[in-house]
C-alpha cells in the first residue's frame, strides 16, 4: 500500500496507451469502491440503529434505560441493566474457560507439536469455527444442559451452560491469532534461551509467551468481541430470564438473546428499546476494536 | 420463498402465508396439507413465531392469516382484524412424571408462578426447589395463562426459564424433576416425541377435551385465525376448509383440541 495510482507509473513518458491508462484508472476506482462498501455499511448501520434508538432518551430516559433493573415489555418496563450484566457474565465466564484452552492450543501448535500432528490438530480447530452456532446451541441443549442441571440442581439453563459452549466457539478465533503472535517471535530468541540452558517448558513460559503477550491479549479481545455478539447458541442456553445473577446454574438473559426473543412482535417504545440495546452492542464492539487498535500501535 | 414457489413451475401457484401461535401449528400444518391436496396449485406456508408475532404479521401485511392462542389485547383492537375462532383449548399445567404432586388449585398456581412458593414440600411434594418454566412474551398461551391464573395483581416470577415454544417447555419439564410449566392440552400426550409429562388436576378437574367442552376446567381459551379485513379468495377458502367438519372432527380433535361447534361462541 504505497498509495500511488498505477496511472502515475508511466509519468509523462507515455509508455502505455491512453486506453490502458483509462482501464487502469477504472480498476483502481473499482477497488476503491469495494473497500469503501465496508465503511459505508458500518456508517449506514450505525446511523440507522442510532436514529431508531434515539427516542429512548425521551420515552424511557437514558438513566431508566441503562440503569433500570426490570425488563418486562408487557408492563412497559425497559431497564436493561440485568441484560448488560448477563452479557458480561456470560462473556467473561466464556473467556475464563476458553482463553487458557485456546492459548494452550496455540502453544501446542506453535511450539510443541510435530508437523505431522499439526496437520491434524490445526484443521480440527479451524473446523470448530465453521460449525453454525445453532448446532452448538442444539448440542448444548441436548448434551450439556442435563449435566449442568443435575450438577447445580436446576433446570440447567444459565450462564454456566452458555459459557461452556461459548468457550468452545471462541477457541478457534483466539487460538489462530495467538498462534500467529507466537509464530512471529523470532527463532533466535528461542535459541538464545536454549543456549542459556533453559528447558523447552522454561523457554515457552518464561520467554516465548511473554514476548507474544500483546498479540495474545489482542486475540483474547477479538474473542471477547465474538462472545459478546454471539446470539443463537446463547439464546438457546442462557434461559431467557431478565433477572440479575443469582447462580451460574440459574437462568439469565443477555442483550443479544433478548433482542431475538422480542423482535418478532415488538412495537413502539419496546422496539425503540431493542434498537437501544443494539446501539449498546455496537458501542461495545467499537470499544473492543479500538482496544485492539491501541494494542497494535503499542506493539509496533 | 415466493421466488422459490414461482420457480416451481406448474402454471400460477397461489400462495397464502399463515404465521403465529406455536400452539396452533399442528392444526395449521395438517390443515394446510389437506388443503393443498384438494386445491391444485395452492400452497399454504405455515410458521409459528408466537401469537403476538402472528397478529403483528397479519396487520403489517406479511401474512394472510395470523394465528393466535389468545384474544386481542385492547391496543390491538384498533387494527381492525377479522376474528375467526377455529377451536377451543385447555392449558394444562405439567410437571415431571416423577413428581408426586398431582393436584393444584388456581390459587396455588398463582403462588407458584409468582415466586411466592418455591419448594415442592409446601405443596405436599418432596423437599425440592420448584423450577419455573415460562413462555416468552410473544406467546398467546402465556398471555391466556396470565389472564386466567395470575389475574391483575400477580406478576410472573422473573427468575423463570423462558422458552420460545410449546415443544421446548414440554421437553424441559419431561427431563427436569423439579420443573413446572404450562402447555396446550393437545401437547400433553407424547404425540410427537417419546418423552412424558404429567398434567396435574386444577381445582380438582382433570384437563381433558370433555372438561374443556363442559367449561369445568378453569384454564381454557379460544384459538383464533385473524385476517386483515374480511377474508377473500384463497384465504377464505382455507378458513372455510379449517371450519369444515372434515378438519374440525379430524385434525382438530386428533390434535387434542375442542372443535368450535361443540363449545359454542364465547
Amino acid at each position: 500500500m504505497n498509495g500511488s495510482r498505477p496511472t502515475g507509473v508511466a509519468g509523462g513518458l507515455r509508455l502505455v496507451s491512453r486506453q490502458t491508462q483509462v482501464k487502469e484508472w477504472l480498476l483502481a476506482a473499482l477497488f476503491f469502491v469495494c473497500a469503501f462498501v465496508a465503511v459505508l455499511a458500518v456508517a449506514l448501520i450505525f446511523a440507522f440503529v442510532g436514529w431508531k434508538a434515539l427516542p429512548i432518551s425521551s420515552e424511557v430516559g437514558l438513566g431508566g434505560f441503562l440503569a433500570g433493573t426490570e425488563w418486562t415489555s408487557s408492563e412497559g418496563k425497559f431497564g436493561i441493566l440485568p441484560l448488560i450484566q448477563g452479557s458480561f457474565i456470560v462473556t467473561l465466564l466464556a473467556l475464563a474457560i476458553g482463553t487458557p484452552l485456546a492459548v494452550g492450543t496455540a502453544v501446542f501448535l506453535s511450539e510443541v507439536s510435530t508437523p505431522k500432528l499439526r496437520r491434524i490438530v490445526r484443521p480440527a480447530v479451524e473446523l470448530l469455527a465453521g460449525i453454525p452456532s445453532v448446532v452448538y446451541g442444539f448440542f448444548g441443549v441436548v448434551m450439556l444442559r442435563p449435566i449442568v442441571g443435575s450438577l447445580t440442581g436446576s433446570v440447567g439453563f444459565g450462564p454456566l451452560t452458555a459459557s461452556v459452549i461459548l468457550a468452545i466457539m471462541i477457541v478457534p478465533t483466539i487460538a489462530a491469532l495467538s498462534e500467529d503472535a507466537l509464530g512471529s517471535i523470532p527463532l533466535g530468541i528461542r535459541e538464545a534461551s536454549y543456549a542459556m540452558g533453559a528447558t523447552q517448558w522454561q523457554t515457552i513460559y518464561k520467554v516465548v509467551v511473554p514476548a507474544a503477550k500483546i498479540g495474545i491479549v489482542d486475540a483474547t479481545i477479538l474473542g471477547m468481541g465474538r462472545a459478546v455478539g454471539e446470539t443463537m447458541a446463547v439464546l438457546m442456553l442462557v434461559g431467557g430470564a431478565p433477572q440479575f445473577f443469582n447462580g451460574i446454574g440459574e437462568p439469565m438473559s443477555t442483550l443479544t438473546a433478548q433482542i431475538v426473543m422480542d423482535m418478532s412482535y415488538s412495537t413502539g417504545t419496546h422496539r425503540t428499546a431493542l434498537f437501544g440495546m443494539a446501539a449498546i452492542l455496537f458501542l461495545i464492539s467499537m470499544l473492543l476494536v479500538l482496544a485492539v487498535r491501541l494494542l497494535s500501535t503499542l506493539r509496533d | 420463498m415466493s421466488l422459490l414457489a414461482g420457480c416451481g413451475g406448474v402454471g400460477t401457484r397461489e400462495q397464502i402465508i399463515v404465521n403465529g401461535s406455536t400452539t396452533i401449528l399442528p392444526i395449521a400444518e395438517l390443515a394446510a396439507k389437506g388443503f393443498e391436496e384438494r386445491h391444485e396449485g395452492a400452497s399454504v406456508l405455515v410458521s409459528g413465531m408466537g401469537s403476538s408475532a402472528g397478529i403483528e404479521a397479519v396487520s403489517a401485511g406479511t401474512a394472510h392469516i395470523g394465528t393466535s392462542s389468545r384474544d386481542l389485547k385492547p391496543e390491538e383492537e384498533s387494527l381492525r382484524l377479522t376474528d375467526v375462532p377455529i377451536a377451543f383449548d385447555g392449558i394444562a399445567v405439567i410437571v415431571n412424571p416423577a413428581n408426586p404432586v398431582d393436584a393444584l388449585t388456581v390459587a396455588q398456581l398463582r403462588d407458584i408462578f409468582s415466586g411466592r412458593v418455591t419448594n415442592w414440600r409446601e405443596l405436599g411434594g418432596e423437599d425440592r426447589g420448584i423450577d419455573l418454566v415460562n413462555r416468552d412474551e410473544a406467546s398467546g398461551t402465556r398471555e391466556a395463562f396470565k389472564k386466567i391464573v395470575m389475574g391483575e395483581e400477580a406478576a410472573f416470577d422473573r427468575s423463570a426459564v423462558v422458552l420460545p415454544g410449546t415443544g421446548q417447555v414440554r421437553d424441559v419439564v419431561s427431563r427436569s424433576p423439579g420443573a413446572i410449566g404450562y402447555i396446550s392440552l393437545g401437547f400433553v400426550p407424547p404425540r410427537f416425541t417419546n418423552t412424558t409429562v404429567k398434567a396435574v388436576t386444577v381445582d380438582g378437574v382433570v384437563p381433558s377435551e370433555e372438561s374443556v367442552t363442559s367449561r369445568e376446567y378453569p384454564i381454557a381459551r379460544a384459538l383464533h385465525f385473524f385476517t386483515n379485513g374480511e377474508p377473500n379468495g384463497l384465504t377464505k377458502a382455507f378458513i372455510d376448509y379449517v371450519l369444515s367438519d372434515e378438519v374440525q372432527q379430524g385434525v382438530v380433535v386428533d390434535a387434542g383440541f375442542v372443535p368450535v361447534t361443540e363449545r359454542g361462541g364465547e
